[in-house]
């Protein structure tokens, strides 16, 4: 690979851990990283005056998610294509843990608020799940690019 | 990202018009950052001051933390995505002082998406250094727009 391609993707790497900083604040200023914190953001809470998400409200949350993560992920994990990494099982895996993940971040909401309140675990995991990830691909590649 | 692997741009017509097109939205898309900015968020100091903390004179609100971290994760997505697939067309396209400009575009763009939440959270002078590399990455990816559409134009690449 090109020294210039090296120097744009070393580059992208950091925009994506400022990406990950952005999200992480983003999630605990508007949802909180405990498990009440994210009922109440989805089921809503009349102590404290949080109206309940509705599926249609959710969806809407969700819309620019449901692109940005696939193309998000697509983009790092091609990278990989490019490194020494292509041909080992491990890619494989990553490229399958990648996406379900971020499958199931976006899809827990509806869970939740149709009564399975223990998803509320299930949507912080995986939250956490997908960033740690998405740390490990800005990791390979650095190791393999720098 | 296939037209990082064509030998000759130049003779592949289809992708030329392509990435020459492409690029004419992306100089659509910076100008239009600008002119947004400008009526919206503010591109001067004291316009960004009152947008972020407010301005009890003029019964102006600052704006709130969710709004700004929405606007602020937003910028860096966009950002990212757009100066990667501009770095991969100019570095196709250039022969000097592609690192150089890659570098600057990239860091200013960096910089500039840190100072912002900066000059939220702890002090007004980020502001300044957010407006300068504001300007500066959005005037080098201009640059390397022109630069990268004439090459294309040009007889080979």
């Amino acid at each position: 690979m090109q020294e210039a391609y090296k120097l744009s993707i070393l580059h992208y790497l950091g925009f994506s851990l400022l990406l990950i900083v952005s999200a992480i604040m983003l999630f605990e200023h508007k949802i909180g990283f405990s498990f009440e914190a994210v009922l109440d953001y989805y089921v809503g809470n009349e102590e404290k005056f949080v109206p309940a998400l509705s599926g249609g409200g959710i969806l809407k949350i969700i819309l620019p998610h449901i692109f940005v993560f696939g193309l998000f992920a697509m983009v790092l994990l091609h990278f990989l294509v490019f490194t020494p990494l292509r041909h080992k099982k491990s890619l494989f895996v990553l490229i399958y843990a990648t996406f379900g993940v971020a499958l199931l971040e976006m899809l827990t909401p509806f869970l939740i608020i149709n009564g399975w309140s223990f998803f509320a675990y299930v949507k912080l995991l995986s939250f956490f799940l997908f960033l740690g990830l998405i740390l490990l691909i800005l990791w390979v590649l650095f190791k393999r690019i720098r | 990202m296939k037209f990082t692997v064509i030998k000759s741009l130049q003779k592949d017509s289809a992708m030329s018009l392509i990435l020459r097109s492409f690029l004419l939205f992306i100089s659509l898309y910076l100008l239009s950052d600008i002119f947004v900015m400008h009526t919206s968020f503010g591109i001067t100091p004291q316009a960004l001051k009152t947008t972020l903390f407010g301005d009890e004179t003029l019964y102006i609100d600052p704006i709130n933390e969710a709004s700004f971290l929405e606007f602020w994760h937003t910028q860096i997505f966009i950002v990212m995505m757009l100066l990667l697939t501009l770095s991969s067309i100019f570095i196709r396209v250039a022969n000097r002082s592609r690192i150089i400009i890659t570098n600057v575009v990239m860091l200013s763009a960096l910089v500039s998406l840190v100072a912002l939440p900066l000059a939220f959270y702890l002090s007004n002078f980020f502001i300044h250094i957010y407006i300068v590399t504001y300007f500066l990455w959005h005037f080098t990816a201009l640059y390397m727009i022109f630069y990268s559409f004439w090459k294309l134009h040009a007889r080979s690449v």
